[in-house]
């Protein structure tokens, strides 16, 4: 019988829920750490759960506030006009409004 | 012709480059379903695949971003492993101080999930090393079972 590692239990939820307290790999958030500045090199074995569990709260609050644009809409499906708004509209979001709107701009540029 | 095919297989083979960095979409979709079945109990409410890639760029910019704060918070205190506390201490620097303590009792969840199986895989080692010290004297079990029947009966 082969025994689960320290992660994969948390990751699949354990026994209990079927969503667990760590959703994203943390290998891939180490990855992306690492990547963001030269600087960063050492990081602890705790610090991509705190990332991991950050990034699961900031993705509920940018669904909550995208929820709210689209509910005020009256329409039932969020698209990506209702998440730029969302960013755009909520001051600690300011260093996505960058992401929203190149992202903005890429499709507004005509196609050759 | 030719030369078009190529270009869009360079974009192709970068962006699959980039996905590679990203987070994984099924993970950020359950996220962002679990979170809306919380919200709308009665009406469905669902999600443009082109909204997800939103979502994912976002967290994915926000790790950068939180992680060069942390880095920095770490220098400021002149050590080189970034830790949980200087995580704690960045989120509040860049204005999202009300995730820190949803964030310190998952933290704590998770320390104790932690020692909780470190100790029950101590103590599996530990089972199957008795488990091993015991078969050499199975041959001479019998002796002692007598021995030991002997010294109950004197009680």
């Amino acid at each position: 019988m082969k025994r689960a590692g320290t992660y994969s239990g948390i990751l699949s939820g354990g026994i209990s829920g079927r969503t667990g307290p760590h959703l994203l790999p943390l290998a891939r958030i180490k990855k992306i750490m690492k990547k963001s500045s030269d600087d960063v090199k050492m990081i602890s074995g705790e610090a991509p759960i705190v990332f991991s569990k950050a990034c699961e709260l900031l993705i509920e609050e940018i669904t909550k506030r995208a929820w709210n644009i689209t509910v005020q809409g009256k329409r039932r499906t969020i698209c990506k006009e209702d998440v730029a708004s969302a960013v755009i509209t909520t001051d600690t979001f300011d260093f996505l409004v960058n992401l929203v709107l190149d992202s903005a701009n890429s499709q507004d540029s005509p196609r050759p | 012709m030719s030369e078009k095919e190529k270009e869009k297989e360079n974009v192709v083979t970068e962006k699959v480059v980039s996905e590679a960095d990203e987070l994984p979409k099924t993970i950020v979709r359950r996220v962002v379903k679990d979170k809306l079945s919380q919200l709308s109990m009665d009406s469905e409410v669902s999600v443009l695949r082109d909204s997800l890639q939103g979502f994912c760029e976002s967290a994915r910019i926000f790790i950068h971003f939180l992680s060069a704060t942390a880095n920095d918070v770490c220098k400021e205190s002149n050590r080189q492993i970034i830790n949980a506390e200087d995580v704690f201490k960045a989120l509040e620097e860049i204005e999202f101080a009300e995730f820190v303590p949803p964030l310190r009792t998952s933290l704590e969840e998770f320390r104790q999930k932690n020692a909780k199986r470190k100790s029950e895989s101590l103590k599996a080692k530990e089972t199957s090393k008795k488990g091993k010290k015991k078969e050499p004297s199975s041959t001479d079990g019998v002796g002692n079972k007598e021995e030991d029947e002997d010294e109950i009966e004197e009680e």
